[in-house]
């Protein structure tokens, strides 16, 4: 939290992290037993990203690019653009459709990248 | 749909840059599809036909046919007769479709007519006197065209008249000469091949236009060509691609010689506003998706039609006038209407009704041709797809442009074959829910952006607007729970007095707790704007950023909160406020909250501050302390479990918005929240229940909408995602009681 020029998928991704560890959390490693990596962009998709691979076969999620192979599917967003597909706001193909997420992988693997895997987060 | 399709065309067959006439020629194809005498089926559906159609009574009706024309008021009456005209399609989103047409028609009328268009014709008289031709051309060439579709009706030769100069230019009348004969021959379909010529003949000499011999005339061999393979693909012999290849190689090349298709682009886009693209967008998914479906187990005889029509469309364009002519064109187009059947193998006319059922049936036996045709159509559709949408790159920069790479890029056969293997997941109503999507978003879009600039949004029809003193009443609504209403009249507070902070702050608590933070953190920027060292303001701020993930305005708000703070803003540096790190803030927060560990609000502010850093375990102890000192704050209740559900402690979180709802029980974001921590269980029915119970208190909280349709997708209940869609609380209320 050191610069303030963190990501709003931080946090989600974060709380995804805890929530993989839940009762609910493990259904959804069980559902969908793949492996996604996403590409995190501040402003630009391909500048600055960050990434992280949200391991739906162990229940993990890590930063840094995934070792274990090939990644099913690879996503790169903007940050915003993540929030919005993660929480309901912006269906991801439409998100493809509009170049607004990238996908490299099977389609069917990124097919199933959907806002349901997502925790949703609370509000104060 | 079909033949307006055939007639409006319109952006292949009108020549760019002439002042097309074929706008007349548009209304005139609504007015066939609304007054044909052939389709029983069709007639039952228009809203001015009386029952029990039969030929006899075309003759009186013709007035009302016509009296509904688009054109006789187009700008407000457009809709209707359009989306029903056309029974076949009408299960296969012909509503889009014919919105896309309409919305070609409207684009023509409303550039090309002279406004005293629409005084023109009430009725035209049906025993078809000609009307009086005079006037400006448009107007005498429009009512020409009518008296020719009039002749239709009673089957009555068409009489040559001489008119007045109209100077047609050359593309104007190579596309009246085109579509005139297409058309006669779908509204004369029951008649002799002479008589038709001698009809189109008459229309043609009186525009003076060559009724060229390549009009009329026999099959050459070429398309005799064409019609082989038809038969042979009706033999369950597979159809040799190159036919198909042709078709498309044809229509593209048509297509090119139509001029650039960049200029097309523009003026589309000119005229038609971004939504045009959608619905053109809109159109290219209808094909997706009949695709996609036909390819599955379950054809709905629709996309039968639909195949059949999109390549009659395809051939339509094609502007050669011996192919227009060729009887396989007629052929195909008549199986587009319905018209012809194919049973076991043999082409007969069509038994309305039936002809689903029994496409359906010779579907099953086999591939049939439709299959190859969607077959060919897959592997070639994406491309052109891709061409026409690179023209949208250069008004869309770089994103698209990279976009369209990406998906050029991507082997189309991959592409067919992984799309297959989704059939069973509903990905094709996912796409489809895309672009509905993507139509809504392009509607919501203006607003949108303007909340997320952080500007206002204010609700239409105010009743408070004019009442003498809103901010009475608002506060009054607010301490009754009723929020919504309380927004109301604190907007018309605030139109009233810009400058109010109490009424912007309390409309932006207002918002917060009717879980709309867009609206919340614009109301709140006014207030702060009225008075910048508000605490409650700035405090109110640094939570709606930090629910919004904002975290650098968060930290600026609340650090904005401890300097304006008159017992803490002594502890703030001034060299801090251009810079602000994490660790600073917080580290003046935890000295302010020990030189008066029994004020409430610095623990408040300090539990935000551990949110922002994800350090929920001390945040939840801030919140704690502070309730302690607090306990009948609901909005700390709510902050407490919003913590605890954060932090995945989701059961501790349901408790804690307990205790906030038995304060404030209509709080609506305390609902919300408590069906994000139903669903974040995995108790999606629970959750349904919740988020019901919050969109009934404020059917605006768009987060909640789009949690529902979340949890009634994670639920299995996608026969509630229509309600949902809809916004239609009535039937969720009913289907999910709390």
């Amino acid at each position: 939290m050191a610069d303030s020029t963190k990501l709003k998928s931080d946090a989600l991704l974060e709380l995804m992290k805890q929530h993989l560890t839940t009762d609910a959390g493990k259904q959804i490693t069980k559902k969908i037993g793949l492996v996604y990596q996403i590409n995190i962009a501040p402003k630009k998709i391909g500048f600055d990203e960050v990434t992280y691979v949200v391991d739906l076969k162990k229940g993990e999620v890590t930063k840094g690019s995934y070792e274990g192979g090939k990644p099913d599917a690879t996503f790169s967003f903007k940050d915003d653009d993540f929030i919005k597909i993660a929480t309901g706001k912006m269906n991801p193909q439409l998100a493809f459709m509009r170049g607004a997420m990238k996908v490299k992988g099977s389609l069917s693997a990124a097919q199933k990248f959907t806002p349901d895997i997502f925790p949703k987060p609370s509000k104060m | 749909m079909a033949m307006r399709e055939l007639v409006t065309g319109g952006a292949a067959c009108a020549v760019p840059g002439s002042s097309s006439s074929s706008n007349p020629l548009g209304a005139l194809a609504n007015a066939i599809i609304g007054s044909s005498s052939k389709t029983q089926g069709r007639l039952q559906e228009i809203p001015t036909s009386t029952a029990a159609p039969s030929d006899s009574r075309f003759y009186p009706d013709t007035n009302d046919h016509l009296s509904a024309l688009p054109g006789s008021d187009f700008g407000n009456s457009l809709q209707q007769p359009h989306t029903q005209g056309s029974e076949f399609l009408s299960g296969f989103r012909s509503a889009n479709q014919n919105g896309f047409a309409d919305a070609w028609d409207e684009i023509q009328h409303q550039n090309q007519i002279p406004p005293h268009f629409d005084q023109f014709h009430g009725p035209v008289p049906a025993a078809l006197p000609q009307p009086t031709l005079d006037g400006p051309p448009q107007r005498v060439l429009s009512s020409f065209l009518h008296s020719f579709v009039g002749s239709s009706h009673g089957s009555i030769p068409f009489r040559p008249t001489s008119l007045p100069l109209l100077g047609l230019s050359e593309g104007d009348k190579q596309c009246i000469r085109d579509r005139s004969s297409i058309m006669a021959r779908h509204f004369f379909a029951d008649k002799s091949e002479d008589f038709i010529n001698a009809q189109v003949n008459a229309l043609l000499s009186s525009l003076e236009i060559d009724s060229d011999a390549r009009v009329k005339g026999p099959l050459p061999g070429r398309f005799q060509e064409l019609e082989d393979y038809w038969n042979e693909s009706q033999g369950m012999v597979r159809p040799g691609a190159p036919a198909v290849d042709g078709w498309i190689t044809e229509y593209s090349q048509h297509r090119a010689a139509h001029g650039d298709p960049d200029a097309w682009a523009r003026s589309f886009e000119q005229q038609h506003g971004a939504n045009g693209w959608a619905s053109e967008f809109e159109k290219e998914q209808s094909q997706l998706t009949s695709v996609d479906q036909m390819r599955g187990v379950n054809m709905p005889n629709f996309e039968a039609m639909e195949q059949t029509r999109m390549l009659a469309h395809t051939l339509a364009q094609n502007n050669d006038p011996k192919f227009q002519n060729s009887k396989f064109l007629q052929f195909v187009s008549k199986m587009s209407r319905g018209e012809l059947i194919i049973d076991d193998n043999q082409v007969k006319p069509a038994t309305y009704g039936d002809w689903a059922a029994e496409y359906q049936q010779q579907y099953t036996r086999g591939p049939s041709w439709a299959d190859e045709f969607a077959h060919n159509q897959l592997s070639h559709g994406p491309e052109q797809w891709v061409n026409e949408f690179g023209t949208e790159r250069e008004q869309h920069g770089s994103i698209d442009d990279q976009w369209v790479n990406e998906f050029s890029k991507l082997h189309v056969d991959d592409w067919a074959e992984e799309f297959e293997q989704q059939v069973g997941e509903n990905s094709a109503a996912n796409w489809e829910n895309a672009y509905d999507e993507f139509m809504n978003e392009q509607v919501a879009a203006k607003q949108r952006s303007d909340a997320s600039r952080g500007v206002y949004v204010f609700s239409d029809m105010n009743p408070y607007v004019g009442h003498p003193n809103p901010l009475k009443e608002g506060q009054e609504l607010f301490r009754k729970g009723l929020l919504s209403e309380a927004v109301l009249a604190l907007e018309a507070e605030v139109l009233k007095n810009p400058e109010n902070a109490e009424g912007w702050r309390l409309l932006g608590i207002a918002h917060a707790e009717n879980d709309d933070d867009q609206q919340a953190i614009a109301a709140m920027m006014r207030a702060q704007e009225a008075d910048p060292a508000n605490l409650e303001v700035l405090l109110s701020l640094g939570v709606s950023h930090t629910n919004e993930l904002e975290q650098a305005a968060a930290l600026k708000y609340l650090y904005g909160w401890l300097r304006n703070h008159p017992k803490y803003g002594t502890l703030a540096t001034p060299e801090l406020s251009e810079s602000l790190y994490y660790a600073d803030v917080s580290r003046l927060f935890i000295e302010a909250s020990q030189m008066f560990p029994k004020d409430a609000d610095v623990h408040i502010v300090l539990g935000v501050l551990y949110n922002l850093s994800r350090e929920y375990d001390k945040a939840i102890e801030s919140f704690q302390t502070a309730l302690k000192l607090r306990p009948h704050d609901y909005s700390l209740w709510n902050k407490l479990g919003a913590t605890q559900a954060n932090s995945v402690q989701s059961a501790d979180a349901i408790l804690a918005y307990q205790q906030a709802l038995d304060l404030k029980p209509n709080y609506v974001r305390a609902w919300a929240n408590m069906g994000i921590s139903y669903a974040n269980q995995g108790m999606y029915e629970e959750s349904i229940r919740y988020y019901v119970r919050a969109l009934a208190m404020n059917p605006k909280a768009d987060n909640a909408w789009q949690y529902l349709r979340i949890s009634l997708s994670s639920a299995s209940r996608n026969d509630m995602l229509e309600a949902c869609d809809s916004r239609n609380l009535d039937v969720l209320q009913k289907e999910f009681p709390l």
